[in-house]
């Protein structure tokens, strides 16, 4: 493998998912979506829900076989069709769920739920096993003790860590975090928080963070994708993204994050954008967002957008927006 | 001064398990004013929806009992009113919006009807007269084509339209106090944005006091007047909005802030964490509840409950730092003045 392949860890090229529901009807859940991971940095995606922010995140980490497009992971195209590819991928890339009280059976003992993906994938022998979960356990800041007990035991953030020990027990190389904090307190978010940041320089991990609290994927990003019903509005780096907002459905998701700052929560202008997001089944013609936007022409209600780069490292698919030709 | 709504003192709230009593409100007064939002802040499990339920009576009694305490609505004493009072006090003097207004709505009767059954509860009015109300409440809390909505069912409703007809029939009635309970936790940020807007505008509109309980401190930033800092089944410190953000003094509130990303920072310094978790309520701590989580923790600390102390106009806050024996404590007086 040549370094420059290297560089990319995870590579979409115009993926879609879609799911057959009842009366014949298609849901077009991700829609021509294409990205790049870089090995060693932190994606975030963010999204309003139903946007289809978590169906690409399980696609990016092959649960969900796409239904359109290429998937490239570590410079070898996946075929997630094939079963066998698929159990090997699995090995690679790995998830840590949103609910940490559903994702954890509750008649295994966490010591049985850290081992179990080992356990499937033939690494070690028992003894290594038994002695790799204890060191996961304190990796994610439990105790050796805690390993024969049952998840029912364990609080909120706790569970969450132990999601986490799971995920990294087959020493994956890409972590799709599914809104791994939301469902966390306040105070324990931080918690859950700096462990992921400690793990990911420990370990030159790779995630996908998924998360509706754009404060919390702002601080923890190096780019930042924003979804709109299916596919990427803008997709750039974290400062970026902050600082030149491009695509009008940002700028509302932006300035409707309430800031925990009296003042600078008065002195903000909100852009509140009114109804709520379409059916999936049935899109808008042309872009998806024109049913709400306050910016909307005729041609947006005509045809779609692309995504295409305005300024260095920075895409918006809007027909507002014009690249910087001119840029020096 | 202006009318007081609500004043809570001192109430403590027990749930008899079989595992033990929990003691989930030990010792909380507040009080609201009219046409004032008061936000309740904490963690879960800290007591501040039992709180809230406990001015409506909501909790089954038992498992939960009152202990001790007073709950004054306007002339209503609260905790000595019977069964049949109640009916009569809630919905009319107050109501309730609740956190996922799927549960909290009959799936099985038109949204129109469930306005127009909570009115004729309470509002002498014929039937005609009763559905026109609950049109005109639909239509003030801005749902599009009021008419048509009333005949449909809460599942034709979107999650922020199912949110706007719960606030509708809280209103519906004139109630002196709306509680809402976590009101936007379920919804996405541009949908909270817009109820919350919603909330501001009716508070104008109809000057009904308003009990905000939410564990967002964004959303308090935007919304509230004044600011009520729960934890483990106690206020550890209450005051107006710019005190709890700007001149806060117990450890609690400050590492709250603090955990959160500051708004304009993308530097990759830690996030300052609260280690460990929120004591146990079958079996309070006998001190400060916080002590265990807190870097100042000193040894009076873990044996005695801190009294409040007034930091200035309605500003109090329960921390044995602040006690004028202790060590540093002129000091951080000065840097809270400026």
């Amino acid at each position: 493998m040549t370094a420059k392949t290297g560089d990319i860890l995870v590579q979409a090229d115009g993926v879609c998912k879609y799911f057959k529901v009842s009366g014949g009807r298609v849901l077009h859940a991700v829609e021509n979506v294409s990205l790049t991971i870089r090995r060693g940095e932190t994606l975030g995606l963010v999204g309003e829900s139903g946007c289809g922010k978590s169906t690409l995140g399980r696609t990016l980490m092959g649960i969900y076989a796409p239904t359109k497009g290429k998937l490239t992971f570590d410079g070898r195209e996946m075929d997630l069709h094939n079963k066998k590819e698929r159990f090997n991928f699995s090995k690679k890339a790995q998830i840590v769920f949103q609910d940490p009280y559903a994702s954890l059976d509750p008649r295994m003992t966490v010591a049985s739920i850290i081992e179990e993906g080992m356990v499937i994938h033939n690494m070690y022998d028992d003894a290594r096993r038994r002695e790799r979960v204890l060191e996961l356990l304190e990796t994610v800041g439990l105790n050796r003790e805690h390993a024969n007990r049952f998840p029912h035991e364990f609080s909120g953030g706790q569970r969450q860590r132990i999601g986490i020990a799971r995920a990294l027990a087959i020493e994956p190389e890409f972590i799709v975090c599914d809104e791994p904090i939301s469902a966390l307190d306040v105070s324990i978010q931080a918690q859950i928080i700096n462990l992921l940041h400690n793990l990911q320089n420990d370990l030159g991990l790779t995630y996908l963070f998924i998360a509706h609290d754009l404060n919390i994927v702002k601080y923890i990003s190096d780019r930042i994708a924003v979804m709109y019903l299916g596919s990427v509005v803008e997709l750039a780096s974290s400062a970026e993204l902050y600082d030149h907002t491009l695509h009008p459905y940002s700028k509302a998701l932006l300035s409707a994050v309430p800031i925990p700052d009296p003042e600078m929560e008065a002195a903000k202008h909100r852009q509140i954008i009114s109804g709520d997001v379409p059916s999936p089944i049935n899109k808008p013609k042309g872009c998806a967002f024109s049913s709400r936007c306050p910016l909307a022409c005729d041609k947006c209600r005509e045809s779609a957008p692309k995504l295409q780069e305005i300024r260095p490292g920075h895409f918006a698919a809007c027909h507002l927006v014009e690249p910087e030709k001119d840029d020096v | 001064m202006s009318e007081r709504i609500l004043e809570i003192k001192d109430l403590r709230v027990s749930f008899d398990t079989y595992a033990g009593e929990v003691q989930a409100v030990r010792g909380v007064s507040l009080h609201v004013d009219k046409g004032e939002v008061l936000a309740i802040v904490g963690e879960s499990g800290c007591g501040k929806s039992v709180t809230a339920q406990t001015v409506m009576k909501l909790n089954p009694m038992p498992p939960a009992r009152i202990v001790s305490g007073e709950i004054r609505l306007g002339e209503h004493d609260i905790v000595a009113a019977t069964d049949k009072e109640m009916q009569a006090i809630r919905g009319r003097e107050v109501s309730m919006i609740f956190q996922d207004p799927m549960t909290c709505m009959n799936p099985t009767m038109q949204v129109g009807k469930q306005i127009v059954e909570a009115i004729k509860l309470h509002r002498k009015l014929s039937p005609e007269e009763a559905k026109a109300e609950a049109i005109r409440c639909l239509k003030q809390v801005n749902i599009p084509n009021p008419e048509e909505r009333a005949k449909q069912y809460p599942h034709e409703f979107s999650g922020g339209m199912r949110q706007r007809a719960m606030i509708a029939m809280a209103l519906s009635c004139d109630p002196k106090l709306l509680i809402a309970d976590e009101p936007t936790t379920a919804l996405d940020v541009t949908i909270q944005a817009q109820i919350m807007d919603l909330l501001a505008e009716l508070k104008d509109q109809i000057s009904t006091a308003i009990i905000l309980i939410t564990h967002d401190l964004g959303v308090v930033a935007g919304s509230a007047d004044r600011v009520a800092v729960m934890y483990a089944g106690k206020v550890v410190e209450t005051g107006s909005t710019q005190d709890i953000f700007y001149r806060n003094a117990h450890p609690y509130t400050q590492a709250l802030l603090k955990s959160l990303p500051s708004p304009d920072a993308t530097k990759r310094e830690p996030l300052v964490s609260i280690p460990g978790t929120p004591p146990d309520l079958l079996s309070p701590p006998k001190g400060c509840g916080f002590a265990a989580r807190c870097k100042h923790c000193m040894k009076i600390c873990q044996e005695e409950y801190p009294p409040e102390f007034t930091l200035g106009e309605g500003h109090t806050a329960s921390c044995w730092l602040l006690h004028p024996d202790c060590p540093g404590a002129a000091e951080r007086g000065e840097k809270n003045d400026g």
